[in-house]
């Protein structure tokens, strides 16, 4: 106590002058951990001591709290003291921890420090509350998955009381009188009945009064320095009151008459009369202009229309559908900015509720939005097409299909037509390989290979026949059937001569192999080239134009995949060590010793007897499809998968002349007429584009090109169209081979078909000349006239055609334009034309019609106008 | 070798400005510079290329011409502006600091600018400002009506109604009000003054309420540049036509709610006589009218020198012409009507005449406007027409007529028919005299030129459409046509003969129905059938229908001749189609736009007949029922 009583007396004597100051550490040097709350509370408590001394203080409410505060506070410091006293009489060094024995562990075998257990109620500040949970100010929900809710003073666990479900909170509630009065603790996790102190706080918060219960708001004011008898009475100075004081200012004065001065002599005017802020109008325009011109006038708001209304014609009013999509729509989207309306009478109008709104809009147009001036273009648009010749006046190109010819075994991939432009023969995934007739489309001869043909070509000399077949790496050298015999002997001289050419000096790895002469058969080819292993399937095949060389372009393999192989000397040879890109196509020029290769996107030329790169063709295609080069070898078309064509000019520029996209898919295939001056490019969408394109020789004239006609008719399947097309090299008709398996015949000879009904004879039209078929008379007549086919009427006996179908109904003629159409079923009639011939197949039986002449044989009726044969319809254009 | 050109050192990169570097270069606030803009009239450009513009970047701005900020940059307004920042800091700090007397001594010299100049330059000519002033009489009128808060003080609103009603004024004397439309927005007028057409907009009387989304201080900028330019035209106009300016307003008769009556015309000659004949001498553009009027008055003035000064001028002037004519023809003081004096043609009689009957249209008739008819709306048009108007005292006092005067001929009546019970004779009388018209009589008489019949109007009957006086695009759907049945589009025809067939179709009985219905379907097979095994079929279908063969062969003929049509077209078609495979990417386009507004145009047409037939059907077939 005698620490505490020397603790008293100097706060007393500091009191004055600092009043929270801490007591001087050296009086506590010994209590360093302990230097808590007890200072302060000892403070308070002489604070107290020192407001007992005033008289007017009443402390009676306070009086027994404070003894009790008192009371604790002593028995508290007893125990300080005490532990100060232990602690000292231990020893005099500031040893704060309890001794620590070293044990050997049972464990580990090692020895270990333990210390003593504490003892709460000894030496602990809180003795007086056993809160078992020492977990501090940590969120409790950290806890949440765990048994403990954290751990007691001696860092062992506290376990989470047990805790029951609602049913038992609720009997709990039912049974405990004191549930109502206690409240969850945080630390213990559980309920904990509120003390008379806690209560009492709620009870004075719920009646809204000071939850203190020790506090008095109305104390009464205690007056330190003011109040009765506390007055000062002596002066702060003794100095006498300056001059200043009293007599007035002389530079006042002056300043002032000089104001009165100014003012009587009218300088000085009083306030102005307040004005309004309008200014006078005045002839502003009186003054001539500026020289500037004046800024353009903004545009005037639209003139509103009949649907603006208070009564519109009743056709302006919008439906319910559309006034529903009109609300839906957002307000920038909306057309027009208000619904028509119709009221009967104008006193029943409404204010229109945007009238502000579509003011400030408009301002807003003027100062925010930015003006253009436009040139309104007030043009048809018709005039915009380009002028372009009428393709009637282009003729003759194929407008027609005539027959098709399908493949049985998928997709036709491959055609070719023979030079003589009189066989075709086509390839297809399936591998089979068919020679058909151009004229009449019959299967002639048909080859199966038993895998994917790549590309097959016929040979273009004119005194040999044979063609090339890719399958698998290997070029095959064909022969067909009913081949004149000195043209065969010939061929098989080129193909298969008796003394075999001398071996090349380097060795080729291409084989070339010919069966002998006892193996021989028209089904197998009589040479075989094989590329080497894992080139892959040579996927085009182009001829050189003397027909002695040969190129084809394989899939895979090294080199680009090109070879270059002479049939003469069987010799291959690859004329690129390394290309940049994928090789997609190769040509001949037709007229120079120069080579076309078209990679992904460029096209190059070379010169092959000089053997350097000419020119590098960009046509901005994102990956090359086709090409193929104008008979004159000036121009070259180029074909994209990305639907674009691009014409080139070779001797213009490396830059397209021309780029068109008509296309809907990818282009597929591009050919050039031989000897017309067309050409045509076949696409996935299941469309062949003929196109006029005439070129002029003198280098000032652009070449024309104009579309001619659209053909149609292949099937897509599988995303795929038309894959190839080829021209007859002496007729404008076109062969192209299509996805879905068929080949199709287009020509550009019109019918038109009358058929009698009364006797069988038949009346058929071909460019302005009539040809009349009669059984009866057996034989035909024939008619010339030079007018339009249309006004021809043949004679009597012939009738138009709808009426005789009244009378022979079984007989069915599609009568398109230009197409002799077919009857297919039970017997069917089809007529097709070709240069000036005509033939009727398999003309059917039972219609009455079967014995036009008695010449049917197998299946092929050639009526005694064939011998008309040879001279063309329309002659070519150059 | 020329030198280096250095990137963002020419072209578009110095033409152009973003808004925040004019901001920049003004050293001004952005609001300040919107105002500005909103004053000068400079408004953002679009660049050719914007990353040219932007230094390459190419964020979203707005771009201005940069030699209209260099301009601004000496903008007096600019400077008055900067004033006033400064201005606003001192009275801001006097405010602070409690120092009123100084604050009052600072707001009493409030920087405050002018418009005058900004005026003059962006309307060198009256003209031009003429030209203009059809949005700056929107917002005038507009905020005419509008009630007053803190942040439209009265003085704005009164003076907004001070120069509606003398622009009013003017176009009333003027007679220059052309058409008038009753629109679902307002009314529109449509003015002709000094050759320019001003068309404006007049909310129609119900208190407006400013929404939130609206920038009220864009608007007052606004509204500021608009009073001072429709104040100097004001003025000009009415100096041109010999009058004061500003004209004097009786506040007795304003306090009673007489809108443009309180305003009283005066003749400049009463006032001063001097300047007229000067400002004559000033202005060109119509130094001969101003001439005529001051030969007039000087004439007046000898003739009646006692006659009272401050007189007012009449407004309905119905014999202004003929005093006009007067005027020319001084050797012959007859006062013959223009139409019989125009023996001698020149060229102001001929171009008077067309205009003479239109504005003059309501001159022989006296008005009486019901209580529930908008009074501003229908003495506005009414007066401007040389008609005489009177109203109850319920719209507004200063009415010249009573409702009991004999002179009125025409009664505007917006109300359904009640039957009359107590009814003294005379008003019976009076009742039966005067004809009763709904408002939109008027209207329609004025933008038809003409007087109306007024039976389709009159009270309490089903109105005719209101249409638009001004007209719709070329080409578009126009229900005039359709109603008088003049010339009515070949589609319609067809389609009304389609509806009569079905009509008659309606009324067959049932049972001949199916018949009927499978004989047309025979011939309607027939027409269809192309290919001859098709319409053989067809034949003997119409055969089993018992359709004789007489009608089968003029149908198919019919078809025929239409396919054949069609399949022409659809070659030529088809031709085109190709030929436009050549055209360039850019024409291509620019085709497709063409043709894309084309059709969007015709099928909104032809929604519109579409909807017009199917409503004269209901009409029809209504009638029918009813009949």
């Amino acid at each position: 106590m005698a620490v505490k009583h020397f603790a008293k007396t100097s706060n007393k004597r500091k009191q004055p002058f600092e009043d929270d100051a801490p007591p001087a550490p050296s009086l506590h040097v010994e209590n360093l951990e302990m230097l808590s709350d007890e200072e302060n509370d000892e403070d308070a408590a002489s604070d107290d001591g020192h407001v007992d001394e005033f008289p007017e203080i009443d402390t009676r409410s306070d009086s027994d709290e404070e003894e009790d505060e008192d009371d604790s506070d002593d028995e508290e410091e007893e125990g300080e003291n005490e532990a100060e006293d232990g602690s000292e009489s231990d020893n005099s060094s500031l040893h704060v921890f309890p001794k620590a024995k070293t044990i050997v562990s049972d464990i580990t075998g090692q020895p270990k420090r333990v210390y003593p257990e504490i003892e709460p109620d000894y030496d602990s500040d809180s003795s007086t509350e056993d809160a078992p949970n020492r977990v501090g100010n940590v969120p409790m929900h950290w806890y949440d998955d765990l048994p403990h809710v954290g751990y007691n003073i001696d860092g062992k666990k506290v376990l989470r009381p047990a805790r029951g479900d609602e049913l038992d909170k609720f009997l709990q509630t039912v049974e405990d009188p004191s549930s109502w009065t206690s409240a969850f603790d945080k630390t213990s996790q559980m309920d904990k009945p509120l003390t008379t102190e806690e209560l009492d706080i709620i009870q004075r918060l719920y009646a809204g009064e000071v939850p203190d219960a020790s506090y008095d708001p109305y104390e009464p004011m205690t007056e330190w320095f003011t109040g009765k008898g506390k007055e000062e009475i002596m002066p702060l100075s003794a100095a006498p009151e300056p001059k200043r004081r009293w007599v007035p200012s002389k530079w006042e004065k002056q300043k002032v008459m000089k104001i009165v001065r100014a003012i009587r002599q009218g300088r000085i005017i009083g306030s102005k009369p307040k004005t309004t802020s309008k200014f006078p109008v005045y002839s502003i325009w009186s003054e001539p202009s500026s020289s500037h011109p004046p800024p353009l006038p903004a545009p005037k708001p639209r003139l509103p229309t009949n649907s603006e209304s208070y009564n519109p014609p009743e056709e302006y009013l919008p439906t319910e559908e559309e006034r529903k999509e009109w609300e839906a729509q957002d307000v920038e989207d909306r057309e027009r900015d208000y619904l028509p309306q119709k009221y009967s009478a104008l006193r029943l109008v409404p204010a229109y509720d945007r009238f502000i709104k579509e003011r400030f809009s408009r301002q807003l147009d003027l100062y925010l939005a930015p003006r253009i001036q436009r040139v309104k273009l007030n043009i048809d648009p018709s005039t915009l097409i380009p002028k372009l010749p009428s393709p009637s006046s282009l003729k003759p190109f194929p407008n027609y299909k005539s027959l098709t010819f399908t493949q049985p075994k998928g997709r036709a991939r491959c055609i070719s037509v023979s030079p003589d432009g009189a066989w075709v023969i086509s390839g297809d995934e399936g591998g089979r390989v068919s020679l058909w007739e151009v004229n009449v489309g019959r299967e002639v001869k048909s080859w199966d290979f038993g895998s994917k043909i790549g590309a097959l070509e016929w040979c273009p000399r004119a005194d040999v026949s044979y063609f090339v077949v890719t399958i698998e790496e290997a070029i095959h050298f064909l022969i067909p059937p009913n081949v004149p015999s000195s043209v065969f002997s010939l061929t098989e001289a080129l193909l298969a001569p008796a003394s075999l050419p001398p071996a090349p000096t380097t060795p080729s790895p291409v084989k070339w192999v010919s069966p002998p002469s006892s193996a021989r058969s028209i089904d197998t080819p009589i040479l075989t080239a094989t590329l080497p292993p894992s080139s892959g399937l040579p996927t085009q095949v182009t001829w050189h134009r003397r027909g002695d060389y040969l190129a084809t372009v394989s899939t895979g393999g090294t080199q680009g995949g090109v070879w270059i192989h002479q049939i003469t000397r069987r010799h291959s040879q690859a004329p690129f060590k390394k290309v940049k890109g994928a090789v997609q196509m190769v040509l001949f020029h037709p007229l120079k010793p120069h080579f076309f290769v078209a990679t992904q996107q460029y096209v190059r030329l070379y010169n092959l007897s000089e053997q350097k790169l000419l020119k590098t063709l960009t046509p901005g295609i994102k990956w090359i499809s086709s090409m193929d080069v104008h008979p004159s070898g000036d121009h070259l078309i180029v074909g994209g998968y990305d639907r674009k064509l691009c014409w080139f000019d070779l001797e213009l520029s490396d830059k397209p002349y021309k780029i068109m996209r008509y296309h809907t898919r990818a282009i597929r295939s591009l050919h050039f007429h031989p000897s017309y001056p067309l050409f045509a490019s076949s696409s996935d969408d299941g469309a062949i584009q003929i196109f006029h394109a005439r070129v002029y020789n003198d280098l000032m004239t652009d070449p024309l090109i104009v579309p001619l006609k659209i053909l149609r008719g292949h099937e897509i399947r599988d995303g795929l169209g038309v894959l190839q097309v080829k021209w007859c090299s002496r007729q404008p008709w076109l062969v192209s081979g299509g996805a879905d398996g068929t080949i199709a015949v287009c020509q550009n000879h019109s019918f038109d078909l009358w058929v009698n009904n009364s006797s069988d004879a038949y009346a058929i039209l071909i460019h302005g000349e009539m040809i009349i078929f009669d059984p009866d008379i057996r034989g035909c007549t024939r008619k010339r006239s030079r007018s339009q086919k249309k006004t021809i009427m043949p004679s009597s006996p012939v009738q138009k055609q709808h009426g005789c179908i009244r009378e022979t109904p079984g007989f069915n003629v599609n009568r398109k334009e230009g197409i002799a159409g077919t009857r297919s079923e039970p017997a069917s009639l089809s007529v097709s034309s070709v240069a000036g011939s005509l033939k009727i197949v398999d003309v059917p039986v039972r219609s009455g019609l079967r014995v036009i002449h008695g010449k049917y044989n197998a299946g092929n009726f050639d009526v005694p106008i064939t011998q008309r044969a040879g001279t063309p319809v329309d002659p070519p254009l150059n | 070798m020329g030198r280096l050109r250095q990137k963002g050192k020419a072209g578009a990169a110095k033409a152009y400005v973003t808004r925040s570097a004019a901001i920049k270069k003004l050293q001004c606030s952005l609001a300040d510079f919107r105002r500005l803009c909103i004053l000068k009239g400079i408004f953002p450009r679009e660049p050719r290329n914007r990353k040219k513009a932007n230094k390459g970047s190419s964020a979203p701005t707005s771009f201005y011409y940069a030699k209209d900020i260099a301009y601004l940059a000496h903008e007096p307004v600019l400077k008055k502006l900067r004033e006033h920042k400064a201005f606003a800091k001192k009275l801001s700090r006097a405010l602070g600091r409690g120092e009123w007397s100084s604050a009052k001594t600072l707001e009493d010299n409030k920087p405050v600018y002018r418009l005058d100049h900004i005026i003059k330059e962006r309307y060198p000519t009256f003209i031009d400002a003429v030209r203009d002033i059809d949005d700056a009489l929107c917002m005038v009128f507009l905020f005419a009506s509008l009630p007053s808060n803190s942040r439209l003080p009265p003085e704005l609103i009164e003076n907004c109604a001070r120069l509606s009603s003398e622009w009013q004024l003017y176009v009333m004397h003027s007679r220059s009000l052309r058409k008038s439309f009753l629109s679902i927005k307002g009314v529109y007028y449509q003015a002709e003054v000094m050759d320019q057409t001003v068309t404006w907009l007049v909310p129609y009387q119900f208190t407006q309420n400013i929404p939130a989304d609206v920038d009220v201080r864009v608007m007052l900028t606004f509204l500021e540049l608009y009073q001072t330019l429709l104040g100097f035209v004001f003025f000009k106009l009415y100096t041109d036509a010999g009058l004061v300016y500003p004209p004097p307003l009786d506040i007795k008769k304003d306090e009673g709610g007489a809108g443009v009556g309180a305003f009283s015309l005066q003749d400049a000659s009463d006032r001063t006589s001097g300047p007229p004949p000067t400002k004559a001498k000033a202005v060109e553009i119509d130094g001969r009218k101003i001439s005529g009027k001051d030969v007039r008055q000087t004439i007046k003035s000898i003739n009646a020198t006692a006659e009272t000064t401050g007189i007012d001028v009449e407004m309905s002037e119905p014999n202004s012409n003929s005093e006009e004519v007067d005027e020319e023809f001084v050797a012959h003081p007859s006062k013959s009507d223009p139409q019989s004096s125009a023996s001698l043609p020149t060229l102001k009689s001929l171009t008077d005449l067309p205009l003479s009957l239109s504005t003059s249209l309501f001159s022989p008739y006296t008005f009486y406007l019901s209580r529930e008819t908008s009074r501003p709306i229908f003495e506005f048009l009414v007066r401007s027409f040389g008609g005489r108007i009177g109203w109850p005292a319920s719209s507004g006092s200063g009415s010249p007529i009573e409702e009991s005067d004999d002179s009125i001929t025409h009664v505007i009546i917006d109300r359904p028919l009640v039957e009359r019970t107590n009814e003294t004779p005379e008003e019976r009388e009076r009742r039966l005299r005067r004809k009763y018209v709904q408002p939109q009589w008027v209207v329609d008489c004025i933008n038809a030129g003409r007087i109306l019949l007024e039976d389709a109007y009159a009270q309490a009957k089903t109105l005719p459409p209101h249409l638009s006086p001004f007209g719709e695009h070329q080409g578009a759907y126009d229900p005039a046509v359709g109603l008088t049945g003049e010339i009515a589009p070949a589609p319609a025809i067809e389609e009304d003969e389609e509806s009569e067939s079905e009509e008659q179709d309606i009324e067959i009985d049932n049972v001949e129905d199916d018949v009927e219905r499978a004989d047309k379907a025979a011939l309607k097979a027939a027409a269809v059938a192309e290919d001859p095994a098709a319409l053989w079929a067809a034949e003997l279908a119409a055969e089993a229908a018992g359709v004789d063969f007489g009608t089968f062969e003029k149908e198919v003929t019919k078809s025929r001749k239409a396919s054949k049509m069609t399949t022409r077209d659809t070659v030529e078609e088809a031709e085109k189609d190709m030929n436009k495979m050549m055209m360039s990417n850019k024409q291509k386009k620019l085709y497709e736009k063409m043709k894309y507004s084309e059709r969007k145009r015709e099928s909104e047409r032809a929604t519109l007949e579409a909807k017009k037939q199917a409503i004269q059907k209901q009409k029809k077939q209504e009638a029918k029922s009813k009949g």
